[in-house]
């Protein structure tokens, strides 16, 4: 069994399990084991097709379902007042398993079905209601559009008659008169009206131009308010047209072309009475109409909050079924056909919460049989599962974006959670902007309850998502900014100072005199503002960041340990760990120690000037053994650096021969006690048989069997040799690039703290010696503007880039001194997880 | 010099034709597709492919018309895309390629105005990568001159149209001709124009508007058959371009029966291949020109699809474009295909597709 307690530091112990589950209790089961979202079952017929399977009638009636939920959510949607859709966690939950699922799963089948047909019919009378509803509308604006064309049309038409008068022959004198005489003015061009698309105006307007060859007069004007699709709810815009023409059969071109444009027509007469007679009807019809309408849209609303009472839950019952029988489409029956087989990947610590799921569906269900689970043999590699929490979680995922552990490896999750932070604060030290991204990630876990459950915009959320490493990636900042003494590019003088300024001497220079006084924690403030303070933590993070550098990556070397021990690998400790230690200790970590020993030397006393260590680097490996006297760290310096050189080329051979041979040597006493790898020599059709025969004696233990041979490892020895020859060089030109990669700590840090200070330096600084009301304005506006580009800058640019920094150099520095990370994730059947795909 | 340069305006749009061409679906699918016992079934398995949930949404008792149409709207947004992200010369060129569409589309409206169909319903019948706004208005027209200045005089078709204004009645056979003096320009006008736009696109596009016009000939050819057509109103619906042009073209401009088409087809090698079991099926059965006809369309459909294939070898060229549309047009049609075989339960011809990749 496992251990105490879940812990990060190896991933959870696997087990797979066979369970026999009895046909009548494999759906509540299966819901009872995704509730409790632990079990990663495997495709027990992998060769069938997806619709040959067992399930794929219910499967097919849940997708049904389904859209009849979606319908309703894009109608819910649509409408323009909100339809409250009441929340999940507020709603009955729907019973789906026990004795009365099917019973129930029919209803909601019925209800959904008849909620449907109600739905569509409704939307069906609203939509032929709003038709006529609109077309009305639109009579009644070609009615009073045509009206003030026609009066317009009216008082011209009078001015040419006169003029025609004058000049036409006398013969139709009394025709004319006659005809002014009547009341209204007769119109001898017929004419057609109607609505039309305003987009498609011109081109409509273009074709009777040219159908009738110009024989037309046609006039339009907007409609100014649009008409809503009540299914779609796009808005069209129309105009009224009244279109001119002589004769028959252009007035018939003219009504076919409107309407394959569709136009609609409306009939409208000539006579001035009659239209207004019209007008009033269709005003009268059109108010009777919107009542009705009206009614009609009060009753599909209600609908509509009926159904918004019960979505939230229909669509969560449907999503959890369709879940169910597509996990059970997984299973395989048993010969009788009486149970169902399944196979699935299993925590061991999580058993007993299995067994009792299972029984506790098998009661519901009010059968007898209970479920078996029994564990099957294998050695194929389980998956990898961590148990994170909220806390842990963006950390793992951190390291699984790099690649998943592998089963049981040493998870180098867990050490981020320390490590990341801290790389990252070494690059980010001021005390001002930690405490802001501090305060930032705080508010964001003060309101992680109300933000976890709404949906947020993809930037925030990733930046939600890392509160807790924002958290701590503050908190680090305010420590290493206390350590650099950094506070938005200023100091803070907590103790008191070990260096007093005396007055200035005759060129203008203070020199700095030692008071005898110590700063007990990180960088004394006089050293900001010194003429040599730049030089100074210069050279002071550089050597900070290799010391870092080497003992992170030591550490990551160490981790390599426990996973030989337990997965007993004597081999690669010898072969691997010890000279890879040697390796990097016998170069780096003598840099180191001798960083930290020039640092406690009191060099003003001694008579040598302070070496440069990179020269001592440098000449250690191209001249060894000699040491300028005058550059000499300390006594014996040459031959204890030779002792190193050695002990670090000895190593090479080491690691690139040893496991090798060894493993060489392990066959070689293996077949000379007579074995011989049968799956080498003739092994393609002896596994067939093999396979052939144990499904024969086994039955259905048969998918155990085929897992077995997938995962013969071919033990080739020149694979051996060219695995071993990359890993050395790897690991040897690594050590040196990697250590350089690490002065990435120094070049950031110090980044920041120029661009802080730049930032201060050109912004307040300047305006803080004002005085007066405008000076005090431009101090508050400087002040907002020097804010903002701390957050966006500093905090928010340089934090990115700091953070992308600390990620490569866990990604690349240390996960590749230990990490083989070839798992692959435990994705288990889990209704939540299901919810948060949604 | 062109392949230097293309990349700045045409890289975007090529890597998303090819990244559409990869979701064309393969032999693998087509086999799972045959194996489906119902439309539902067939849904189930097109989820799996590109094409996606497509039919989600649709109410259960599925048609294969609804398939179809939903197949081409995926198409059409898809070849939308590719227009409306697209600058000179590559718009152009993909406008030539709907001028097909929007002559088939004129000629139904012609034929269907004709036999006194509803306009609307013909409008839905038209392909939606041929609709330009004034397209409804042909249903006014009796004649193709008042068809040519009412409506086609503004499209980019009126050149073509040009040609065939001595037509004077509009009769099935009348417009059987018009269909094809258009199309025969079209294909000219489209071969030139590819001539212009770089030479691997030309040399793409020709190979395929060759085929595309010697197949066109050879319909031509054996459907005017005993009919009316004389013999120099053939020739001139023959496109005057094409492996067959100009000594082919001569010969089947007078040709007789099939035989003569066999014979001018033997002189082209990938051609020969459109008579072989033809012969034997003729000779056995009485198939007769109906059956060879129809077993001729289906090569030549192969033929198709093999040209459009080979476009996809070359880059920095226009010709994937043209070919995509080709592929994926071909691709509904076996979808349609395959789903009308389950609908109607003819299992036995279900194979009868023509398999893209």
């Amino acid at each position: 069994m496992g251990d105490d307690y879940p812990t990060l530091f190896r991933s959870e112990q696997m087990s797979l399990r066979q369970f026999l589950i009895p046909t009548e209790v494999a759906h509540d089961a299966v819901a009872e084991l995704g509730e409790l979202g632990n079990v990663q079952f495997k495709d027990l017929n992998p060769a069938v097709n997806p619709f040959q399977r067992s399930f794929v009638g219910e499967i097919r009636r849940t997708e049904e379902m389904a859209r009849r939920v979606r319908f309703f959510e894009s109608q819910i949607q649509k409408e323009k007042d909100v339809v409250p859709i009441r929340p999940l966690y507020d709603s009955s939950p729907l019973v789906t398993v026990g004795p009365s699922a099917a019973h129930n799963i029919d209803e909601l089948d019925v209800t959904l079905a008849e909620h449907e047909t109600r739905l569509v019919q409704m939307n069906d009378s609203y939509k032929t209601l709003s038709e006529r509803t609109r077309e009305l509308v639109e009579a009644r604006h070609v009615l009073r559009e045509t009206a003030v064309f026609f009066d317009k049309a009216e008082t011209q038409q009078t001015d040419i008659r006169t003029s025609f008068d004058d000049s036409s022959a006398p013969l139709l004198q009394h025709d004319d008169r006659e005809q002014q005489y009547s009341s209204t003015v007769q119109f001898d061009l017929e004419f057609v009206a109607g609505t039309i698309d305003r987009t498609r105006i011109s081109t409509f307007e273009r074709v009777l131009w040219r159908v009738l060859r110009g024989n037309l007069y046609m006039n339009h004007t907007d409609i100014t308010e649009p008409f809503v699709d009540p299914a779609t709810g796009t808005e069209t815009r129309k105009n009224v047209f009244i279109i001119f023409a002589h004769g028959d059969a252009l007035l018939a071109k003219i009504r076919k072309v409107a309407e394959s444009m569709g136009a609609t027509l409306y009939p409208i007469d000539a006579n001035a009475d009659k239209r207004s007679d019209s007008l009033r009807e269709v005003t009268a019809r059109l108010e009777d109409l919107e009542t009705v309408l009206y009614n009609t849209g009060l009753n599909r609303r209600s609908e509509l909050l009926r159904i918004g009472e019960n979505l939230a839950r229909w669509q969560d019952v449907v999503r959890k079924e369709k879940a169910i029988y597509e996990t059970m489409n997984l299973f395989n029956y048993d010969v009788r056909r009486k149970t169902l087989v399944a196979e699935g990947w299993v925590p061991i610590r999580d058993l007993p919460m299995i067994q009792m799921a299972l029984r506790h569906a098998t009661e519901e269900s009010g059968t007898s049989v209970v479920p078996i689970v029994q564990e099957l043999r294998t050695n194929k590699t389980p998956p990898t599962f961590t148990r994170t929490n909220k806390f842990t979680e963006g950390f793992q995922t951190i390291m699984d974006a790099y690649g998943i552990a592998t089963y049981q490896e040493v998870n180098p999750g867990l050490f981020a959670i320390v490590t990341f932070p801290f790389l990252f604060a070494v690059m980010f030290g001021d005390i001002g902007h930690g405490l802001i991204i501090f305060f930032a990630a705080l508010y964001m876990i003060s309101q992680e309850k109300k933000w976890a459950r709404q949906e947020l915009d993809e930037i925030l959320g990733q930046f939600f998502y890392g509160r807790y490493i924002i958290l701590l990636m503050g908190l680090f900042s305010v420590y290493t900014g206390l350590m650099y003494n950094d506070i938005f590019s200023k100091s803070l003088h907590i103790w008191h100072s070990g260096w007093d300024f005396p007055e200035p001497g005759s060129n203008g220079a203070s020199y700095a005199v030692s008071n005898g006084h110590m700063y007990p924690f990180g960088v004394d403030p006089a050293w900001h503002g010194a003429d040599n303070g730049l030089v100074f933590t210069n050279s002071y993070k550089m050597k900070m960041s290799i010391v870092l550098g080497v003992i992170h990556m030591t550490f990551a070397l160490c981790l390599q340990l426990p996973n030989h021990i337990k997965f007993k690998r004597p081999l690669d400790i010898y072969a691997n760990f010890i000279p890879q230690m040697i390796f990097l200790q016998s170069i780096f970590g003598y840099l180191v120690v001798c960083i930290l020993y020039k640092w406690s030397i009191d060099w003003s006393t001694r008579d040598t000037e302070p070496p440069s260590l990179l020269n001592m680097l440098i000449a250690m490996i191209l001249s060894p053994g000699k040491v300028d006297a005058t550059s000499q760290l300390y006594r014996g310096q040459g031959f204890i650096q030779v002792v190193l050189l050695l002990l670090a080329m000895v190593c090479v051979p080491w690691m690139l021969c040893m496991k090798p041979y060894f493993q060489w040597k392990e066959r070689q006493l293996i077949e000379g006690q007579g074995y011989v790898g049968l799956g080498h020599r003739n092994g393609g059709p002896r596994e067939s048989t093999d396979e052939v025969l144990e499904g024969e004696e086994e039955g259905n233990g048969r998918a155990i069997v085929e897992e077995m041979e997938e995962e013969h490892e071919q033990h080739d020895f020149s694979e051996v040799v060219i695995h071993q020859i990359i890993h050395t060089i790897e690991f040897c030109l690594g050590c040196i690039s990697h250590t350089a990669s690490y002065l990435r700590l120094w070049a950031l840090s110090l980044a920041h703290a120029q661009l802080s200070e730049v930032l201060w330096t050109m912004t307040i600084e300047k305006f803080l010696g004002l005085s007066g009301i405008f000076g005090t304005i431009a101090l508050v506006l400087v002040v907002v503007f020097w804010f903002s580009a701390t957050v966006f800058i500093l905090c928010i640019m340089e934090g990115l880039s700091a953070f992308l920094h600390a990620l490569r150099l866990h990604w690349v520095e240390a996960n590749s001194k230990h990490y083989q990370g070839e798992g692959y994730l435990f994705t288990p059947l889990s209704f939540a997880k299901l919810d948060e795909k949604e | 010099m062109e392949g230097l340069f293309f990349n700045v305006n045409s890289g975007f749009l090529e890597g998303i034709v090819r990244g559409y061409k990869s979701g064309t679906l393969t032999q693998s699918h087509y086999a799972s597709l045959t194996q489906c016992e119902t439309l539902e079934d067939f849904k189930t398995q097109l989820s799996a492919t590109d094409y996606g949930n497509f039919l989600a949404n649709e109410p259960s008792p599925l048609s294969t018309a609804t398939i179809a149409d939903k197949a081409t709207q995926i198409l059409v947004d898809q070849f939308n895309f590719l227009r409306s992200n697209s600058v000179e010369p590559l718009s152009k060129f993909l406008d030539y390629i709907t001028y097909g569409y929007m002559i088939d589309n004129v000629v139904l409206l012609i034929t269907g105005t004709l036999h006194e169909r509803d306009t609307h319903e013909l409008l839905e019948r038209c392909h939606p990568l041929g609709i330009f706004d004034t397209m409804p208005a042909l249903c006014v027209a009796t004649n193709v001159e008042e068809l040519y200045q009412s409506v086609l005089v503004e499209t980019p078709l009126a050149p073509y149209f040009r040609d065939c204004l001595s037509a004077a009645d509009l009769d099935d056979m009348n417009i059987e001709i018009i269909r094809n003096t258009v199309y025969k320009a079209y294909l000219e006008d489209f071969y030139n124009y590819a001539s212009t736009i770089g030479s691997t696109t030309a040399e793409v596009m020709h190979s395929i508007l060759a085929f595309e016009a010697d197949r066109r000939t050879i319909n031509i050819t054996i459907n005017s058959f005993d009919t009316e057509l004389t013999k120099e109103q053939r020739a001139k619906l023959f496109p005057a371009i094409g492996r067959l042009f100009p000594a082919g073209n001569n010969v089947l401009a007078k040709a007789d029966d099939i035989d003569q088409v066999r014979q001018v087809c033997e002189n082209v090698g990938e051609y020969r291949s459109f008579f072989d079991n033809s012969a034997s099926a003729q000779s056995n059965g009485d198939l007769g020109d109906f059956g060879v006809a129809a077993q001729l369309e289906d090569r030549f459909f192969r033929m198709e699809v093999h040209l459009n294939k080979l476009a996809f070898l070359q880059q920095f060229q226009y010709g994937v474009f043209y070919s995509y549309v080709k592929l994926k047009e071909q691709e509904i049609r076996n979808i349609t295909w395959i789903a009308e075989c389950i609908a109607q339960d003819a299992r036995d011809r279900i194979h009868d597709f023509i398999p893209i990749f």
